[in-house]
């Protein structure tokens, strides 16, 4: 009886310790979505993001080399790359580092849906600027998965040219991040 | 007066076979500038297998050489289709993504391979310290601060057998 117990015990203390430890991940996704009605193909996806979550302290970041964005048509890889937009060579990474805010709703010890509030400064072309968002995290036995999604404007990372004024890139593109930390 | 009529009449055939000639070289123009950006707009990737590796380097080696000078490496191998033989280190499968990763065990250094859509199920196979030859496009590499190594990254691979 007294193993039992102490098998159990055991048993929750590694869990609760997994549970708290932080979590990395190399196979984040981040979807780009910039398209008009005049243009639909500025759109992209990195499927080799590199993103954390720390359930203790609930620090979430991820980390992107900007050349690892995939669009359909390389034409629009390369404006996306060229000095008049990401200008990748001067500014190879965009990064994310903020907190979930409401930390105490999350039980990342417990299966379960939960809804997240993260507040943090995402780093792009040179510029940080503070992002507000929601996040869904689903917690299942050891496995961790956040899906969020918010839009930027590009003009706040100063991203400018004639196709954005013309209106075939959407000034204020959706960005979704999806990870799962195993 | 029969003259005048004469004069106006050729004046009139010149400038009609004039308009004639503008309207040809202009729709001329127009096909031609619709053919481009049609071409331009729907052209895609070629299929990283049909193309020629420009360079073929051992895992190892291009990690350290990223390690030694990211600036400089990032100059010789980003935007270049790339074959990198090493051993499997890793899979990393979440929902459709099939990433293989190479790892320096001294320095935690990794390479992160992102296959294409078509060559996805070729990875299925592959096992942690298979001997492999991977051929993709060059990211370039960056210092990751989340997991404190240099980060490689490669897109549109397929594995070759």
């Amino acid at each position: 009886m007294k193993k039992t117990i102490m098998l159990f015990a055991l048993a929750g203390f590694t869990t609760l310790t997994f549970a708290q430890k932080k979590k990395t991940t190399t196979a984040a996704s981040i979807s780009f979505d910039a398209t008009t009605l005049l243009d639909a193909l500025p759109k992209a996806e990195n499927k080799t993001v590199v993103a954390s979550i720390n359930p203790k302290t609930g620090d979430v970041a991820f980390e992107s080399i900007v050349k690892s964005f995939t669009f359909s048509n390389p034409m629009m890889q390369d404006h996306f790359n060229s000095a008049k937009w990401l200008d990748s060579e001067k500014y190879p990474k965009a990064t994310f580092k903020g907190k979930i805010t409401n930390l105490a709703a999350v039980n990342f010890a417990k299966d379960g849906t939960y809804n997240a509030t993260v507040a943090g400064d995402l780093s792009l072309h040179g510029a940080t600027k503070p992002v507000n968002t929601t996040a869904t995290i689903v917690v299942k036995g050891k496995e961790v998965k956040t899906t969020t999604d918010f839009t930027i404007k590009l003009s706040d990372y100063a991203v400018e040219g004639g196709a954005i004024a013309g209106g075939k890139v959407a000034t204020d593109p959706k960005i979704i991040v999806v990870a799962n930390f195993k | 007066m029969y003259f005048n009529f004469y004069n106006m009449f050729t004046e009139h055939k010149k400038k009609t076979r004039w308009v004639k000639r503008i309207f040809i070289i202009g729709a001329l123009f127009l096909v031609i500038g619709v053919l481009v950006a049609w071409f331009i707009f729907t052209d895609t990737f070629d299929d990283t297998n049909k193309q020629k590796a420009n360079i073929e380097i051992n895992a190892l080696d291009l990690i350290k050489q990223f390690e030694t000078s990211d600036s400089s490496a990032n100059k010789k191998f980003t935007e270049k289709i790339i074959l990198v033989r090493g051993r499997v280190s890793e899979t990393e499968i979440v929902d459709s993504i099939i990433n293989i990763k190479m790892i320096d065990t001294t320095t935690n250094g990794t390479i992160l391979f992102a296959f294409q859509q078509q060559n996805i199920n070729d990875t299925k196979s592959l096992k942690v310290g298979d001997s492999i030859a991977i051929k993709g496009s060059c990211s370039g590499g960056v210092y990751s601060e989340i997991l404190e190594t240099e980060i490689i990254n490669f897109k549109r691979c397929l594995v070759i057998k």
